[in-house]
């Protein structure tokens, strides 16, 4: 596996869909400092049980997206990202799973959390990319600066969100597909 | 800690049996856990995934630099892990989309191999226009145009491939892809739509930028390495216009017509340096053992004009559907020009059992429409200056009226009197002949036609305008020279040399003292790029719709100063009304194709109406066809 100092310089987008009907998947999808595809992956949809949601309660959310799911899916990257942005602000525990700096796009995120203040997320400090404000843990912030100017060319953070979400779509819809012939 | 699942406990509540609410109040009955069921085992949320690999490192791409091949891409970086950069030049990143050969899908965490290469291609053609951009800011798009999988695309990694790649804004907006000029949003659809296909139509109207879509998605996919070699089939006229865009659109890519003498022509067809190789649809019968030559494939053969090969049994169409290729796509503003079987003679060679002929134009519709795009200016009207019709219903001139009421009524008897022997010949041979006295009286050379366009140029040019003239009939331009030449009128059409052709679209555009160009629909209807006219003049009508349109849009076209106005001249009371009436109904054929309507509408021009132009009876009664 090639390491970190000798690869290209790559750029990973991570989110998790939820939904009703397909449950949680999760996509990564890494970049090139141009924003050309390198590698993607997702998972496999998963329900978490009725246990699990009692034990977890409100704490599920985190779990699956800044533990579960974003562990399996970094473990697997065979491109490593220097960075990884999210859309989530549970994803930013990765941080602990994940040997590179995690970092949320407020733009991304205000979709649904709406807008992103600095008392939401006490010791994260702000920086830039791509016109988009990111922020990042206080304590990786001068290595995620270091690393952003590797992808100054970046032209936009926002939209790889849009590719992975209509990816995992497309995944849904042959997982289901491929359910009901079996069935 | 339960089997690897981590529990926490926040906080711990207690009660005092004061505030604990009387259970008889409310029959609740609580049970203390057993303490048997510690520890609580919790199934772990099993989590699977799938990955795929783009292409990286290795061989297989061609890099371009001015025009020539300078070797293969070999995904590497530079030392500060930049993108490969040119000389002098700041980053500007790579060009193309990454393509290539695609890595295998697996389960459960392990990962397809790599393959191919990345598509990375030196950016930077020595002597360009480009300048440096060392502080690159990239501006955010407001519509982003994605590349869809069509709808033969299944396998999941191949719709993966598609749907991942950026949106096609931001590769011109970060200078991965060099544009001279902006392109409309509609023609980033129409490169979204040719990218992922592998039997494509592209149907714009003539004018919205059809070669310009077309050579923009080959630089794609030649920089990306889905395709190494092209061919691309055109009429004779448009192969020097085809090199010209080449050069505006995809100044890099090798291009070369294929011309000259047998051996440098064999050469040509031979060469693997020529990554798009530009023949006309004359040259293929002459080079057939070159082009079907059993080691001669092409990634992509294209087709413009495509609707030449509509006749499945002409010999073009033969040896074109013969070609040995991946992909088919086929460029045409008029698909359908006289009835369905056209479009299915065109299907043939991009998916051939595609269509039937015995198919309903609904059906077809239905079966065409993941293939085909069509759009036309009022689609897009936004981006174009409007198209004004102005019918001109003039009345025959004495000398005209006498020569065309003797002229139809001995016409008409010669045809009753040919009774069974009467084909659709004799019917066509009337009908010219009526039309030429519409234009001008063959005794005394009188035209009501030709004052009109006398009086309309007089305005035209005194507003410093200019106008373009069409008519089916190159002595009827020669007729109308003499009264014309004041205004300064050139002429384009089957008499004037094409050596010279060239020369005379450039003086009219140039010279200011020149206002009119007078040409032939069979000339003048097609590649030429006249979109400084205001007025276009259709001094007698074409047998369909599609060609009239196709004249028009040598004006009415991108870039167009402003609105462009069309005079249709046409003599009231004559076969021309009557074939007017005939030409809408097939505009109507070629509409529904197009719409979602499931509503048949009328055939077109069938033998029955063109007989129908005339009552034709016999002592035995109407003579039908």
């Amino acid at each position: 596996m090639p390491s970190v100092a000798e690869a290209e310089p790559a750029i990973g987008f991570y989110t998790v869909e939820q939904s009703e009907f397909a449950g949680w998947t999760g996509g990564l999808l890494v970049l090139n400092a141009s924003g050309r595809p390198l590698e993607f992956q997702c998972t496999l949809p998963i329900r978490p049980s009725r246990a699990h949601e009692i034990l977890y309660g409100a704490t599920l959310r985190e779990y699956l997206i800044g533990d579960a799911i974003g562990s399996l899916l970094i473990s697997r990257c065979r491109n490593i990202p220097r960075m990884i942005c999210c859309d989530q602000p549970e994803g930013l525990q990765l941080d602990v799973h994940a040997a590179c700096p995690m970092m949320l796009v407020c733009e991304a995120a205000e979709t649904d959390e709406g807008p992103i203040s600095d008392d939401m997320l006490p010791g994260y400090d702000r920086l830039e990319l791509a016109g988009s404000s990111i922020r990042v843990a206080a304590e990786r912030s001068e290595e995620a600066a270091r690393l952003l100017e590797h992808f100054r060319s970046l032209p936009d953070v926002v939209e790889p969100f849009g590719r992975i979400r209509e990816a995992i779509g497309e995944a849904q819809k042959q997982v289901a597909r491929a359910r009901s012939a079996a069935a | 800690m339960l089997d690897g699942i981590k529990v926490e406990i926040d906080e711990a509540i207690s009660f005092v049996s004061e505030d604990l609410i009387d259970v008889r109040i409310f029959e609740l009955s609580v049970e203390p856990i057993d303490s048997k069921a510690f520890p609580i085992r919790l199934k772990p949320i099993e989590l699977k995934s799938v990955g795929y690999q783009f292409p990286r490192a290795g061989g297989g791409v061609t890099v371009f630099r001015n025009r020539t091949v300078v070797g293969q891409a070999d995904g590497t970086t530079s030392q500060s892990g930049n993108p490969t950069v040119g000389p002098g030049l700041g980053v500007v990143g790579v060009k193309g989309v990454v393509g290539g050969q695609i890595g295998s899908i697996a389960v459960a965490g392990s990962v397809g191999t790599a393959a191919s290469s990345t598509g990375d291609i030196d950016p930077l053609p020595s002597g360009g226009n480009r300048t440096a951009v060392p502080d690159f800011k990239p501006v955010k798009p407001k519509k982003l145009t994605r590349i869809r999988p069509p709808a033969d695309v299944v396998k999941l990694e191949d719709r993966l491939y598609y749907l991942l790649q950026p949106p096609l804004e931001l590769l011109i907006g970060s200078e991965q892809l060099d544009f001279p000029f902006e392109p409309f949003p509609y023609q980033l659809d129409g490169i979204a739509f040719l990218f992922p296909r592998y039997a494509a139509i592209l149907a714009d109207e003539m004018g919205l930028g059809k070669t310009m879509q077309a050579i923009s998605t080959m630089r794609l996919l030649l920089c990306s390495g889905e395709v190494r070699n092209v061919l691309l089939i055109c009429p004779k006229p448009l192969v020097s216009n085809w090199l010209r865009e080449f050069s505006v659109w995809a100044p890099e890519i090798p291009v070369a017509a294929i011309e000259g003498s047998a051996a440098t022509r064999q050469f040509q067809w031979t060469s693997p340096d020529i990554a798009v190789k530009i023949a006309n649809y004359e040259l293929l019968m002459r080079d057939r053992e070159c082009v079907l030559d059993q080691d001669q494939h092409f990634d992509l053969v294209m087709l413009d004009e495509a609707q030449r090969i509509k006749n499945q049994r002409n010999s073009t169409s033969v040896i074109v559907r013969e070609i040995k290729r991946t992909r088919s796509w086929a460029l045409t503003g008029t698909p359908v020009e006289n009835s369905p079987e056209d479009i299915v003679g065109i299907f043939e060679f991009l998916s051939p059992g595609h269509l039937r002929p015995e198919m309903s134009m609904a059906t077809i519709a239905k079966a065409t429409r993941d293939h085909m795009l069509r759009r036309t200016k009022d689609m897009v009207l936004e981006d174009m200056p409007p198209k004004l019709y102005r019918d001109a219903d003039l009345e025959l001139t004495s000398e005209q009226m006498a020569t065309y009421e003797k002229a139809e009524n001995e016409g008409v008897v010669q045809l009753e009197n040919l009774d069974q022997q009467l084909t659709i010949q004799h019917v066509f041979e009337l009908v010219l002949r009526l039309k030429q006295i519409c234009n001008f009286d063959p005794a005394t050379g009188a035209s009501a036609k030709l004052e009109r366009l006398v009086a309309d140029m007089e305005e035209v040019a005194a507003s410093g305008q200019k106008a373009i003239l069409f008519s089916q009939w190159v002595n009827s331009i020669e007729q109308m020279k003499p009264a014309l030449a004041r205004f300064g009128t050139l002429e384009y059409h089957g008499r004037i040399p094409h050596k010279q052709r060239e020369g005379v679209i450039k003086q009219f555009k140039e010279d200011p003292t020149k206002h009119i160009i007078l040409m032939s629909y069979g000339a003048g209807s097609v590649g030429l790029n006249l979109q400084f006219c205001r007025y276009v003049f259709l001094f007698d009508r074409w047998w369909n719709p599609a060609i009239e349109d196709q004249a028009i849009n040598r004006a009415h076209r991108i870039g167009a100063a402003g609105s462009v106005t069309v005079t249709r001249m046409l003599m009231a009371g004559t076969i021309e009304q009557r074939i007017a009436a005939v030409l809408d109904q097939k505009r109507e054929m070629f509409d529904e194709l197009f719409s979602d309507s499931r509503t048949p509408s009328s055939a077109g021009l069938s033998r029955e109406e063109i007989f129908g132009l005339f009552n034709l009876r016999s002592p035995k009664g109407k003579i039908a066809a």
